[in-house]
């Protein structure tokens, strides 16, 4: 099997152009972790990570005490918006580059690239590096697990 | 001047410089510069390698391989965060009860830990403390720069300068206590003043919901009990050694490593862990700083500079400790103070040699490599960190910020450091 047998066709993206704010708004509409973003020849030049938005407004201290078990309330920073000024600066800013794999891809390859490159779900392009697909660490484990002769031996 | 001299000045101000300028690693810097200064002393035949082995100060190497063993064993287990969450409940939530609380908590605990290991461990509690009360981090964390900077001179342990200065003159534990840790402790209160006064804007904020910050539960900050009171233990055991280390006649540095090998024994931790924790490029910077200053003295560097300062010895001891507070203050500002101690250790005692009273300048030399690290924001390695880990929230420290704040600390603890010296000048003479 191949990644292209067990991507998702439908591809939810956004244009190079958008603001931060609006391909939230995609994000929450669509309900995806992951955005690619396309320039104006439809070409993937990055994605949006539903990460990368938290980390607006996701407090730095979580990354720098070595334990936070010990904090009950997050205080102020429960209620913490991202400034509008900031939602507004081009998607581009804090988009990251893209690991992509080609839709002739061995599932165990994009699988691996995937763990390498901690990312939840991977765009999947064709020969001419254009976006046909995106499939996530599921759609791609389970295929794997499909492969398994899961029921063959019955006592 | 001989052309040894020369060229082994210039190897010593080429790597202050370029430990200044940030060109390179400092410990980069340190090690290429060891390095040339011994061939150049083979070359030249003022200076072996058998005298470069003899100019590392293993005392002072043991002594702070033991501090930061220990400390190593004691961070995993979450009690300087226990300390650092409880400071920040003590003062309820009021600003300035969180500068008192969170400033001396640091001063406290950097007597006994490296500044920087300090600032490391209080800093991010900082953080945390200040954005659940949605306040700015900034007098806080620029209260434990400076604080821990501070702190370190009170005691031998505080801060490498002074393991070096005592490693040379033989000043013990407790003389650090009668007669460092008074100058501190008025050196501290006016520096907590002194910042209410300069961040006076931002301390005025209260915070809207002070009360986050009782859900914040010390108790579970510590991970590990048992292996918190063995390290525990085993440290209070060194402190206590530590104060009778001159009348049993054990070195600090015995003290240290053998507290060490104690805790490593008891508490038996992974020890790949461990040393990782223990900041080895510290310790590769000093040895070979030993070996590039040992050779700088080998030169004949060091007589030729107490032969130019001869002249100003001619002034009143008083002033000439004073003199040297201020120079030593400034050049701490702008460069690493452990180069500046190791290199003006010889040229102290070279003075000393020449007639001048040693105890006076020896202190004058401690004040002045502590105190003067708050100058500047890279005035010492506990500043970087912190001004580094503010650039993580929405109000980091910049360098201009720092001249506001940590720069007139730095001038009012020199002038009040300045004038307790001349009032009380014949107790700094024994």
């Amino acid at each position: 099997m191949q990644v292209k047998d067990c991507m998702k066709r439908n591809v939810v993206s956004v244009p190079s152009s958008a603001t931060i704010a609006s391909a939230a708004g995609i994000i929450l509409r669509h309900r995806v972790g992951v955005l690619p973003v396309l320039d104006e020849h439809g070409k993937p030049v990055g994605v949006l990570q539903l990460s990368d938005l938290l980390s607006l407004e996701f407090p730095d201290f979580v990354k720098l005490v070595a334990d936070v078990d010990f904090v009950h309330d997050f205080g102020a920073v429960e209620t913490t918006r991202p400034l509008p000024e900031l939602l507004a600066h081009p998607v581009t800013e804090l988009m990251q580059p893209m690991i992509t794999v080609g839709e002739d891809s061995g599932l165990l390859r994009a699988y691996a690239l995937m763990i390498q490159h901690n990312v939840l779900d991977v765009p999947v392009v064709n020969a001419s590096e254009e976006l046909v697909g995106i499939a996530s660490r599921v759609d791609i484990g389970t295929a794997i697990l499909s492969n398994w002769s899961l029921e063959a031996k019955k006592p | 001047m001989s052309l040894a001299v020369g060229l082994a000045s210039l190897i010593f101000v080429l790597s202050l410089w370029l430990m200044f300028s940030e060109k390179l690693n400092r410990s980069i810097t340190a090690i290429a510069g060891a390095v040339l200064m011994v061939v150049l002393g083979k070359l030249l035949g003022f200076y072996s390698e058998g005298q470069a082995l003899a100019a590392v100060d293993f005392n002072t190497i043991g002594l702070l391989l033991g501090m930061m063993l220990l400390v190593a064993l004691l961070e995993p287990s979450g009690v300087f965060q226990y300390l650092a969450v409880w400071a920040g409940r003590v003062s309820r939530g009021r600003p300035t009860w969180l500068l008192i609380t969170m400033g001396s908590i640091t001063a406290a605990l950097s007597m006994f830990l490296n500044n920087v290991t300090t600032a490391i461990l209080v800093a991010p509690v900082t953080i945390l403390i200040c954005e659940i009360l949605g306040i700015t981090a900034v007098p806080y964390l620029v209260a434990e720069a400076v604080l821990s900077n501070i702190g370190g001179v009170a005691t031998l342990v505080g801060d490498p300068p002074n393991i070096l200065v005592a490693s040379a003159s033989g000043i013990t534990f407790n003389d650090f206590l009668t007669h460092a840790l008074p100058v501190v402790v008025v050196v501290w209160l006016s520096s907590l003043l002194l910042l209410r006064f300069l961040f006076r804007r931002q301390l005025s904020v209260r915070p809207a919901n002070p009360d986050a910050l009782f859900r914040l539960n010390p108790a579970e900050t510590i991970t590990d009990r048992t292996t918190a009171w063995r390290v525990l233990s085993v440290l209070g055991a060194a402190i206590l050694l530590f104060f009778v280390h001159h009348i049993i006649e054990v070195s600090p540095a015995l003290i240290a490593m053998g507290a060490a090998a104690a805790a490593l024994v008891w508490v038996r931790p992974n020890f790949g862990d461990t040393v990782q924790r223990v900041d080895w490029g510290l310790l590769i910077f000093f040895t070979a700083l030993f070996v590039m200053v040992g050779g700088l003295e080998a030169a004949g560097v060091m007589a030729v500079i107490v032969r130019l300062i001869e002249g100003v010895g001619a002034m009143p001891p008083v002033m000439f400790g004073v003199l040297l507070i201020w120079v030593t203050a400034g050049l701490s500002a702008v460069i690493d103070n452990v180069p500046i101690t190791i290199a003006l250790i010889p040229v102290v005692l070279g003075l000393g040699a020449e007639g001048l009273q040693l105890g006076p300048l020896w202190w004058a030399v401690v004040f002045g490599a502590g105190f003067g690290g708050n100058g500047t924001i890279i005035g010492s390695s506990a500043n970087i960190v912190i001004a580094n880990l503010s650039k993580k929230t929405h109000t980091p420290i910049t360098a201009g910020l720092w001249n506001r704040s940590g720069l007139p600390v730095m001038l009012v603890s020199c002038a009040l450091t300045s004038l307790l010296y001349i009032l009380l000048f014949p107790l700094f003479t024994h």
